[in-house]
């Protein structure tokens, strides 16, 4: 619902980042409001969400897990990269369950400890979707505006490279790419396996990221497109504030909201991005501990060993549901037809 | 409407054209040596110069996008061991790994994606329409919040997790493979039964979510209630006045959902073993078999930008109130 106002004109003008105290004139009585921003509305609905605040406090966890991965590693007395042969029988089976020296039992084969491996594996889910999402963001918001604002031939070129980047087929491309990635910066068989598991890291980003930022750009483009025509950017112009600053100080604050549902359906999607292309056997690769590479190594041993592939998939699935769910609550507390 | 779809013809070919030349930039140009890589390990130097000469890499890298254009449009001939390879026109370059031409291997895939990806379609097309109609004429009722809230927790699962889960564990459904329709259609149907299931009923989670919310607004028309005050049975007043309304953005999203799936099928593929053609890309990944990730690439986009051109071009045909100047 929208507050007492009697010159919408003049409140439509301010920024959402603007919180003066606002005492609107009525011809009865006078009437001091707090303006508050939408930002800040949202947030406070957002508070008031239990299921959204429980989804963040799993998220929490995920990013505290990722972060003190080497610190959990040691309270239980392992780490990722120690093989441990005498646990493991000649067909490659562990003989022991979960132990109270090894939380999770340890990898059929190699006989890694598995739990050293889970809390590991937090990070590169976790980095590769952060890292993605904010170059995409960044990429997606920057041309938009500029496309948006400058019109004329930047902004035929840029829609067209847009729409470009849209209708490549995403997934053949990344794998396809990202072949090509390792094979220029360091073959197969060029570099040793920490190398190339590096490489590939680094290549699955600047994959994702490189068809990421479309479909953000075309959006805020569009904003800016009916944005660019209203007063408040003419009154600025008038004023003579440099491009830069109205596209950054005057623009940007009005695309809080198409910014933020961005970034809550990127952040689960690169996650789950990260994790399939992995599994397939197209994303990171050993000795990266990666919940998606234990998926793939998982799957002969599903019946003998189900926990060691159960706790990826939990992992994951459990992580996304969370970054899904408080998505769908941060959309709805920045969508003003949503509030109650 | 003439000029209009010549202008979308004309943008999707330079779509086109712009994919063929970048990757083809990206495979052959980029890397240090394309011969070798295709070469592969136990690479002679007689194999090595074949290769080379075959894809003309002593010359200007246009002279050989040019002769790859050229290939696809009247064929072209590969040397290989002493061997000379006759490749037909739509030539798409020749696998030096499977020693195939690219054109036949994704000939071969094509049809295993195209039938998951249709087949499945069925699947999420009925049963999401279906629920979504169930759900938007008992909004509000436990049943509708429950359909609701499952559609929403099957969509936050990764569809590789469900697929990688029935793969592994839904055992009574008849084990996955592709045979061709056309030798026998039964037993095309039931190896790719599993794959129908999981990629029809993950999708038709969220397709019932949108049909639910097209469907409520449409039953909240003038024209429904006319309908219904005429006395006509709330059956027909559903299926014949309300779904002939709510159908066209479903019909919308479904033309993107079903490029995005021609070109994007491949955990389903992957999972159940089916070897389309995200398969054969992630087989040319793994054995960087740079002439199919080119081909395969080059025709993903040629089907993703033929789909959009397609749909953009239906929904002017569906929606009379899209007119264009």
């Amino acid at each position: 619902m929208e507050p007492m106002v009697t010159e919408p004109q003049v409140l439509r003008a301010g920024e959402p980042g603007d919180e003066r105290v606002q005492s609107v004139a009525s011809p009865v009585a006078p009437v001091r409001t707090v303006s508050k921003s939408p930002t800040r509305i949202a947030l406070a609905r957002l508070r008031r969400d239990r299921i959204a605040m429980i989804c963040a406090a799993i998220c929490v966890a995920y990013v505290l897990i990722a972060i003190f991965a080497p610190l959990l590693a040691r309270l239980a007395g392992q780490n990722a990269s120690d093989l441990h042969q005498d646990l493991i029988d000649e067909f490659g089976f562990p003989t022991i369950g979960p132990t109270s020296e090894h939380w999770f039992g340890v990898e059929p084969r190699l006989g890694r400890d598995l739990f050293a491996r889970w809390v590991y594996g937090a990070r590169p889910s976790l980095i590769v979707a952060v890292a993605v999402t904010t170059i995409t963001t960044i990429i997606g918001v920057v041309v938009g505006l500029v496309a948006g604002f400058s019109g004329g031939w930047v902004d035929r070129v840029l829609s067209w490279l847009i729409d470009l980047v849209l209708s490549l087929p995403y997934l053949l491309f990344a794998i396809a790419s990202s072949a090509v990635l390792v094979a220029i910066f360091g073959g197969p068989d060029g570099a040793g396996s920490e190398d190339v598991a590096q490489i590939r890291f680094i290549s699955l980003i600047c994959v994702l990221s490189f068809f990421g930022w479309a479909s953000l750009a075309r959006l805020v483009r569009g904003q800016v497109l009916s944005l660019r025509e209203r007063e408040f950017v003419a009154a600025a112009k008038v004023l003579g504030i440099p491009t830069r600053q109205v596209l950054f100080k005057e623009l940007l604050p009005n695309l809080v909201a198409p910014i933020v549902v961005s970034v809550s359906l990127a952040l689960p999607g690169y996650v789950v991005a990260e994790a399939g292309l992995t599994v397939l056997g197209a994303g990171l690769i050993e000795p990266t501990p990666s919940w998606g590479l234990t998926i793939s190594a998982a799957t002969t041993y599903y019946r003998a060993d189900p926990l060691y592939l159960w706790l990826p998939v939990l992992g994951i699935t459990i992580l996304v549901l969370a970054l899904s769910l408080l998505g769908d609550a941060v959309r709805d507390a920045f969508d003003p037809r949503t509030r109650r | 409407m003439l000029i209009y779809i010549l202008r979308r013809i004309a943008s999707a070919v330079s779509v086109v054209i712009v994919t063929l030349v970048a990757s083809f930039g990206l495979f052959f140009v980029a890397p240090t040596d394309p011969a070798g890589t295709i070469c592969g390990q136990r690479c002679t130097p007689e194999r090595y110069a074949d290769i080379s000469a075959s894809l003309n890499l002593d010359e200007p890298v246009v002279q050989q996008v040019g002769e790859y254009l050229k290939g696809l449009a009247v064929g072209r001939t590969y040397h290989s061991g002493g061997l000379t390879i006759e490749c037909d026109a739509p030539c798409l370059g020749y696998s030096y790994t499977l020693g195939q031409p690219v054109t036949k291997l994704i000939g071969q895939a094509l049809p295993v994606t195209v039938s998951i990806v249709l087949g499945g379609a069925v699947v999420y097309l009925i049963a999401g329409i279906l629920g979504g109609i169930i759900a938007a004429r008992r909004r509000g009722t436990y049943l509708d919040r429950l359909m609701v809230g499952t559609s929403l927790g099957i969509n936050a699962v990764p569809y590789f997790v469900v697929a990688l889960l029935v793969s592994l564990y839904v055992t009574f459904l008849p084990h996955a493979g592709y045979h061709p329709l056309l030798e026998n259609p039964l037993t095309w149907a039931t190896g790719l039964l599993a794959a129908w299931l999981t990629l029809g009923l993950a999708n038709a989670a969220s397709y019932t979510r949108y049909a639910r919310a097209s469907m409520i607004e449409t039953l909240g028309e003038d024209y429904i209630r006319t309908a219904r005050a005429k006395g006509i049975s709330e059956r027909r007043v559903v299926y014949r006045h309300g779904l002939r309304a709510a159908i066209t953005p479903i019909a919308t999203i479904f033309g993107l959902d079903l490029a995005f799936q021609l070109t994007g099928a491949i955990f389903t593929e992957a999972m159940f073993g089916l070897p389309g053609l995200g398969v054969l890309t992630l087989r040319a990944f793994n054995q960087y078999d740079l002439p199919v990730l080119m081909g395969g690439v080059l025709i993903g986009s040629v089907v993703l930008v033929a789909m959009n051109l397609l749909v953009d071009i239906l929904y002017t045909i569906l929606d009379p109130r899209v007119r264009l100047g």
